[in-house]
């Protein structure tokens, strides 16, 4: 925990421009009004056995106005036994409702919703709607960008709806609800001084990601590093590291690498 | 005399077409990567009037140039930097004037858009001429807050009207 603290400690303190784009988790900040997004993350998860589990999730992301961002994402994996298949998707919206501008900083706050449907086999207590259980998710996030350090907060609730083979609603019926804490930093760590944009930019980045079961308690933290190169700003390609910190609840497979490749069109629409 | 008189209106005549905005300064607010400055630099550029725009990236800042002869609207400017997700934190447009004058609360017009001057020092002025936008949107919310309580000899401050900018030449 000490080195956690360390670790954030040298983000906040150290002296450099900032990032915010996180890989675990989206800020209050959309993408400009009338771009199109796209985003293919690749999760390589490993199970307490030893088996490699390959989640593949493209997604399509469209700022309706500088508000409103949709987002609409495919789930793919090796889970089941024939091999590779498509197991569900999701729509994601997100509204920001306040921005404060400032000289190199700002401070943003925004709703998100998601709703998921997911056909693939839940063996695990933990709830997620991003690529293994059909529900929703409701939140609130927090970005505060300073100076030079971007930091991002979301508290959000979830709900398992149905999955099979109905591990969710038989033993641990009572437990179909959670609420997610998650806490990010970012950094930029190069260019120190910007020419022009095609510099590739590196950012380094840190969050936490918690649950907690709503009806028994149970809880687990997860911590993600990350590192992220930002070319021509406009694509970035990440590399984050998924770690359980600790989990008084079942999970199939916490810990993992994540890949995530992304390209912004911009004023794509009038 | 009569030749003089005709010269002078003739001269009078191009100078009213000639007034015009050639350029502008923006630093724009709640920014610092070179990500948010392209997304901010791709809405400024379709602008119909913007033909270059200059990016410093490490200032956040942008110096637009306008096609000549073409109308230009600051409030379009604004728009585009909102649309990129942030804001404008000051605009200085340079104009290009000939003998305006100018005093507090005096104003004129150029495409179909008002400007009216405060904080100004009488005179007559010439050529090109720095001038920062004073309206709310266009500078920082904090400096906007102090001028609106300082304001009450610019009767038409704060109106929020669409076509009507104070500007301070600098």
């Amino acid at each position: 925990m000490n080195k956690i603290l360390l670790f954030i400690s040298f983000f906040i303190y150290s002296n450099a421009f900032s990032q915010e784009l996180f890989v675990f988790t989206e800020p209050a900040s959309n993408m400009p009004a009338k771009a199109l997004g796209i985003r293919d993350m690749n999760g390589f998860m490993f199970e307490k056995d030893g088996k490699l589990n390959y989640h593949n999730m493209p997604e399509l992301m469209l700022s309706i106005n500088k508000k409103l961002m949709i987002h609409a994402q495919g789930f793919i994996s090796n889970r089941q036994d024939g091999g590779f298949e498509t197991e569900g998707g999701s729509l994601y919206a997100k509204y920001r409702f306040f921005s404060e501008d400032g000289k190199q900083s700002h401070f943003r706050m925004a709703l998100f919703g998601r709703v998921s449907k997911n056909n693939a086999e839940s063996h695990q207590e933990e709830i997620e709607t991003m690529g293994h259980n059909s529900g929703y998710e409701a939140g609130f996030i927090a970005t505060k960008l300073l100076h030079k350090v971007a930091i991002s907060s979301t508290i959000s609730y979830e709900r398992a709806i149905y999955n099979k083979p109905t591990y969710m609603c038989s033993s641990t019926q009572m437990n179909n609800s959670a609420m997610n804490y998650t806490l990010s930093i970012g950094k930029l760590m190069l260019p120190k001084v910007y020419t022009s944009y095609n510099q590739t930019n590196v950012n380094l980045m840190f969050e936490l990601i918690g649950q907690r079961l709503n009806d028994n308690n149970k809880s687990f933290l997860d911590m993600g590093p990350s590192i992220q190169f930002i070319v021509n700003s406009q694509a970035r390609f990440d590399i984050g590291f998924r770690q359980q910190l600790y989990s008084t609840m079942e999970r199939t497979a916490p810990n993992g690498v994540i890949l995530k490749f992304e390209y912004l069109f911009f004023n794509v629409f009038k | 005399m009569k030749k003089l008189l005709i010269l002078t209106v003739i001269l009078f005549i191009s100078v009213a077409v000639n007034a015009q905005i050639l350029k502008a300064e923006l630093t724009a607010t709640g920014l610092t990567c070179s990500m948010c400055s392209k997304a901010t630099y791709k809405q400024l550029i379709s602008i119909d009037a913007i033909e270059k725009v200059e990016p410093d990236l490490n200032n956040t800042a942008f110096l637009l140039y306008f096609k000549k002869g073409s109308a230009v609207n600051i409030s379009d400017v604004k728009k585009k930097v909102e649309d990129a997700g942030f804001s404008v934190g000051e605009l200085v447009v340079v104009f290009n004037l000939n003998n305006q004058h100018a005093a507090n609360n005096s104003s004129f017009t150029l495409d179909n858009n008002t400007y009216t001057f405060m904080d100004t020092k009488a005179g007559t002025l010439n050529g090109e001429v720095k001038v920062k936008i004073l309206d709310k949107g266009f500078i920082v919310d904090k400096e906007y807050k102090q001028i609106v309580k300082t304001a009450k000899q610019y009767p038409t401050y704060a109106s929020n009207n669409k076509n009507l900018y104070h500007i301070k030449v600098l």
